[in-house]
C-alpha cells in the first residue's frame, strides 16, 4: 500500500475534496481538522513542511500547506479555505511543526489571516519597518 | 545605553540581502538569538503574476545571484508539473550539467568566505581562484558568467556546442585536482579541526523540527536531497552519492560541502560524456499550459528551492509561490547558536551559507543586563583561531 492510499484510508473522512496527480495530492480540509492532519503528516508519516501558500480566491482566502514525504518524493498539500475575507481565521500548525512559524507569520501580515494558537503572532517582515506601516498588506476591496 | 551599534546595514547598497540578528549574551556566551527579515521586499511573487511563463523565468533567475539557475529549474519543474510535460533527453543532461556547475561554484564561494571568517585567508583566495574556471565554463556554455538564461518550459534555451565538450572536460579535470589539494590541506590541518569541530551543533531532532534542508540538514544526519528523493532531469541517469554526516557541527557542514563538490564534478563529467553521444532536440514546443497546480523543486547548493504555480489556462501564473532554502535554514540559528561562545557565532551563522557575506555588520549584541555592546565578530572569530594556533605550536 503506498503512502497516499494509506493516508486516504486513515484520513479520508476528513477530506472535503481531493485532486490527485502523479506524486502530488491536493486536498481540502475543514479548519478544525488541519491540526490532526498536520500531526499525522509530520509525526506519523515523517513528512517535512516545505512551505505554505496563501492565495485570495473567489471563494475566500485559502492556505495551502506543502508537506514533502522525502522518502517517496510525494507531496501532501492540505488546503484550508476561509470564506470570511474580512476576518480570516484558522488554526496554527506551528505548535506541531516548528518550521511553520515564519511562513504563518508572513501569511498573517500579508493577507491578514489570524493563526489561532500561534506561539509568536507578530509580524515577521514589517516588525521594525521605519515607516511603521500597517498590516495586513493586502490591497483588495472588502466583501461589502 | 549605546543603542546605535550597526555600522553598515541592514539597508546598504553593498548588501544584496539584508538581515538583522540580535544576539543576547551572558559574558561571552550566547544565550539567545532573534532574527528579523524583510529588510528588502522585492515582490517577486507578485511581479511573476503579471508576466508570461517564460518572462517569469528571467524574473526568478534574479532572486539570487548565486542560485541563478536553481530558481529557474524549480520554476520550470513547477510549470511542467501542471501538465506533466516531458523534456528531451539532451535537455535533461544540459539542465543537470548547469545545475551542478552552480553547486560547485557556490560551495567554493562559501568555502572561501568560511576560511576568511576564521582567519584562513589563503583558503579564501584558493577557493575563489579555483571558482573562476567554473564561471568560465558557464561562459562557454551559455555566454554568461552569471544569469545564464538557460531554462525554458519543455527543455533548455541553448545547446552545448559539441566542439567545446573536450575543453570543458579539461577544465573539469583541472578543477578536480585543485579541489583535491584544498580538501587534503583542510583535512591535514589540526587547527581547522580544533576550530570547527563541536562548534554550532544542530541536532538531528532540531533539523527535522525546523524543516531544515540541504547541507544544513545532511550534516545533522537527515538524509534528504531532492536529486535522489524526486529525481528529475538526468539525476536518475547519472551515478552519484548524497553526502550525510552525523555531528551537525560547522566541521561537518564543511565536510558535506567539500565532498559534494566531488560528487558534482562526477555528475558533470557523466553529463559531458553523454552530451557527446546523445543527440536530438533540446526543447519540446509547449504552446500552452492548462489550468491547474504544479509543484517544482530543485536541490540548490543551500538546499531545496521550492516553487508552486497555479494556472488558469492563460499564458501567466495566477499564483507563484517561491521558497528559497535560507528561509527555512536561518531559523535553525535559534537552536545552533544557543550556548556557544561569542567568538564562534560568526562561523555558526555562516555555516548554513545564508547567502550574504556581511553578517557581522548587522549584528546587535545585547548583554544579559540589557546593555548594547559593539563587538567586531569577525575580529573575535579570527583571534580565536590564532589562539588555537599558538597553543598548538
Amino acid at each position: 500500500m503506498d503512502n497516499y492510499t494509506e493516508f486516504l484510508s486513515l484520513m479520508g473522512d476528513k477530506i472535503v475534496s481531493l485532486v490527485q496527480k502523479e506524486k502530488r495530492i491536493y486536498f481540502e480540509v475543514d479548519n478544525q481538522n488541519i491540526i490532526e492532519i498536520a500531526q499525522h503528516l509530520f509525526n506519523k508519516l515523517g513528512c517535512r513542511l516545505s512551505t505554505a501558500t496563501a492565495t485570495e480566491t473567489y471563494r475566500g482566502i485559502e492556505v495551502l500547506y506543502h508537506f514533502s514525504h522525502d522518502k517517496s518524493g510525494n507531496y501532501f498539500c492540505p488546503r484550508v479555505v476561509m470564506t470570511d475575507k474580512n476576518n480570516p481565521k484558522m488554526n496554527s500548525i506551528t505548535p506541531i511543526v516548528r518550521g511553520a512559524e515564519w511562513i504563518e507569520r508572513e501569511m498573517s501580515e500579508m493577507l491578514g489571516i489570524t493563526f489561532e494558537g500561534h506561539p509568536r503572532p507578530e509580524p515577521l517582515l514589517t516588525g521594525n519597518h521605519p515607516q511603521n506601516i500597517k498590516v495586513p498588506l493586502r490591497k483588495w476591496r472588502s466583501n461589502g | 545605553m549605546d543603542k546605535n551599534v550597526i555600522p553598515v546595514g541592514p539597508y546598504h547598497p553593498l548588501l544584496e540581502e539584508a538581515e538583522y540578528f540580535t544576539l543576547q549574551v551572558d559574558g561571552e556566551t550566547v544565550v539567545d538569538i532573534d532574527l528579523e527579515i524583510g529588510w528588502m521586499h522585492r515582490g517577486h511573487e507578485f511581479m511573476s503574476e503579471s508576466k508570461t511563463f517564460t518572462q517569469s523565468l528571467y524574473l526568478v533567475e534574479r532572486i539570487c545571484g548565486i542560485c541563478s539557475t536553481s530558481h529557474p529549474i524549480a520554476a520550470v519543474h513547477a510549470m511542467e508539473d501542471v501538465d506533466n510535460i516531458e523534456i528531451p533527453l539532451r535537455a535533461r543532461y544540459i539542465r543537470t550539467l548547469v545545475g551542478e556547475l552552480e553547486r560547485i561554484h557556490s560551495h567554493l564561494l562559501w568555502l572561501g568566505l568560511a576560511g576568511h571568517f576564521i582567519g584562513y585567508d589563503t583558503l579564501w583566495m584558493w577557493a575563489w581562484k579555483y571558482r573562476e574556471p567554473v564561471l568560465q565554463m558557464f561562459e562557454i556554455i551559455s555566454g554568461n558568467r552569471n544569469h545564464y538564461g538557460m531554462m525554458r518550459i519543455g527543455g533548455v534555451a541553448r545547446d552545448v556546442d559539441p566542439s567545446k565538450i573536450s575543453k570543458l572536460m579539461d577544465i573539469m579535470d583541472e578543477i578536480e585536482k585543485k579541489i583535491e589539494m584544498i580538501a587534503k590541506a583542510a583535512n591535514d590541518d589540526p587547527v581547522l579541526k580544533s576550530r570547527l569541530k563541536g562548534v554550532g551543533v544542530l541536532t538531528k531532532k532540531d533539523a527535522i523540527d525546523f524543516c531544515a534542508v540541504g547541507p544544513t540538514a545532511r550534516a545533522s544526519g537527515v538524509p534528504i536531497d531532492v536529486r535522489k528523493d524526486e529525481p528529475r532531469d538526468a539525476y536518475d541517469l547519472v551515478d552519484f552519492n548524497i553526502i550525510v554526516t552525523e555531528n551537525g557541527d560547522v566541521f561537518d557542514k564543511t565536510v558535506v560541502r567539500l565532498l559534494e563538490i566531488f560528487e558534482s564534478i562526477k555528475i558533470c563529467k557523466q553529463c559531458l560524456e553523454k552530451l557527446k553521444t546523445v543527440n536530438g532536440g533540446i526543447r519540446n514546443n509547449v504552446k500552452e499550459i492548462s489550468a491547474g497546480e504544479g509543484i517544482g523543486r530543485y536541490e540548490a547548493p543551500r538546499g531545496e528551492v521550492f516553487h508552486y504555480v497555479r494556472t488558469d489556462g492563460t499564458n501567466r501564473p495566477v499564483r507563484h509561490k517561491v521558497r528559497a532554502p535560507s528561509y527555512v535554514n536561518i531559523p535553525t540559528f535559534k537552536a545552533s547558536c544557543k550556548g556557544i561562545p561569542l567568538a564562534d557565532a560568526l562561523i555558526t551563522l555562516a555555516a548554513v551559507d545564508p547567502c550574504y557575506c556581511c553578517t557581522e555588520r548587522s549584528i546587535k549584541i545585547i548583554d544579559k543586563n540589557n546593555e548594547s555592546r559593539k563587538i567586531d565578530l569577525l575580529k573575535l572569530s579570527r583571534e580565536k583561531t590564532e589562539q588555537i594556533r599558538r597553543e598548538m605550536k
